[in-house]
């Protein structure tokens, strides 16, 4: 099967044999999926500097299976890379997507969240809301979207003032019972739903929430690049 | 023929191109090809100081006294050593990292000796950190990982700059380099 021109983001590479790469692109219609680029690694090759994560590519490939071979490359767009002070947070969406996205498996809307995610990066004033929202939009693309919108047993309209538990395969329910959920306040589950998290308060609620979601995900996997925040951000000891 | 097949760019036609040369014609040569071999894998290790590969504790580099001790160069791989020794007058020391941050592939900071570095910034002698880490994504990553750490302690971390390489057109310079380099542009 031949794809032209297909819409992708690189999510990773390694180097392979002499002179290949073996990537990991996001693709509009085709999903994640992996490919062989022959010679790209080569120190005459015109590729090299293009096929970089987080830059808008078209990619051209052939075959079929789980590794395709890669037969052109253009950017889309003229690069807007992200900055070296966000590249971790760009680091952390290629690794959610790698171990949690199966291959093969067409996600458009997926594709646009992740756009967004790198064009708000590149330029928003803060990186935690952005992330916070495209984790929702993994989530529910992975089948185990968050509900936002309803009391879990009433399915009564979530009420701002109120304090609700939410509990991951079930979703939030009022406080009054003792159900261990994760605590989120009925405001936060309004700001994650709408996007509009700035309260700093707010915006620790939403994180354990998509954090606990997207810990069943990956079944005990660790992410790295969370590890890579934590030793940034622990003061060091005199 | 299958052994030598282990080298970078070696397949099955030059492998016994190879094994029947040092067999036919040059059984001396193989003979210091097998000693040399033996010696440099008994003998090198990596520097005490900056993890290049060396055959004493201290690489020649470390161990030289004249060299600035307040200029730290960290660079990828050993091979970017030698690169810069040549092409550059950089009197500094260097700090080999022996690869770059990658989360996927389960690299961190302390696969890449990150916590050696952390005590070298601690001692107070390096007053300026050269990032000579590749131009790629985990790259730029690795250096503005580094730089927070030089920054925290009041040192001065810079980046090597991007541009167009000497002698090339602006017309064939990829959209990336040329981009960077426009951003970084100097007042003559």
């Amino acid at each position: 099967m031949r794809v032209l021109l297909q819409p992708a983001f690189i999510l990773h590479r390694r180097p392979y044999r002499d002179s290949s790469l073996l990537l990991e692109a996001l693709s509009m219609e085709h999903g994640r999926l992996g490919l062989v680029a022959r010679g790209a690694a080569g120190p005459r090759s015109r590729l090299r500097g293009l096929l970089q994560p987080f830059v808008p590519l078209l990619l051209s490939w052939s075959g079929a299976g789980d590794l395709v071979t890669l037969t052109g490359a253009e950017e889309q767009q003229p690069q807007s890379s992200l900055p070296p002070a966000r590249l971790l947070s760009g680091l952390y969406a290629n690794e959610l997507l790698v171990r949690l996205l199966p291959r093969r498996d067409p996600c458009p809307e997926l594709f646009k969240a992740y756009a967004r995610l790198l064009a708000e990066l590149a330029t928003a004033a803060a990186e935690e809301p952005v992330l916070r929202s495209f984790e929702k939009c993994l989530l529910s693309e992975l089948g185990y979207g968050l509900n936002l919108e309803h009391e879990a047993h009433s399915g009564a309209p979530i009420v701002a003032e109120a304090q609700y538990q939410y509990v991951l395969d079930c979703g939030p329910l009022a406080v009054a019972g003792n159900a261990t959920g994760v605590p989120i306040s009925g405001r936060g589950l309004l700001a994650l739903r709408d996007g509009t998290l700035d309260d700093p308060v707010l915006l620790r609620e939403a994180k354990r929430l998509t954090r606990a979601a997207l810990a069943v995900q990956l079944q005990g996997q660790l992410l790295k690049t969370r590890e890579l925040y934590r030793v940034k951000r622990t003061p060091r000891p005199e | 023929m299958a052994a030598l097949r282990c080298l970078p760019g070696v397949g099955p036609k030059s492998a016994q191109r190879m094994a029947l040369h040092l067999l036919e014609r040059d059984r001396e040569g193989a003979g210091r090809l097998v000693e040399t071999l033996h010696l440099a894998l008994e003998r090198i290790g990596h520097c005490r100081l900056c993890r290049t590969l060396s055959e004493s504790e201290l690489c020649v580099l470390c161990a030289n006294p004249r060299r600035d001790r307040s200029l730290l160069c960290v660079v990828e791989t050993p091979a970017d050593v030698l690169a810069l020794e040549q092409a550059t007058g950089f009197q500094g020391l260097y700090f080999v990292l022996m690869g770059h941050l990658s989360p996927l592939d389960g690299i961190g900071p302390a696969e890449l000796g990150l916590d050696e570095l952390d005590v070298r910034l601690d001692a107070g002698v390096v007053s300026e950190v050269i990032l000579a880490t590749n131009p790629t994504v985990e790259g730029e990553a690795t250096a503005a990982y580094i730089a927070a750490l030089a920054q925290e302690r009041g040192i001065r971390a810079t980046r090597i700059a991007h541009g167009v390489p000497l002698g090339g057109e602006l017309e064939y310079v990829d959209g990336g380099t040329l981009a960077h380099a426009f951003a970084g542009r100097r007042t003559l």
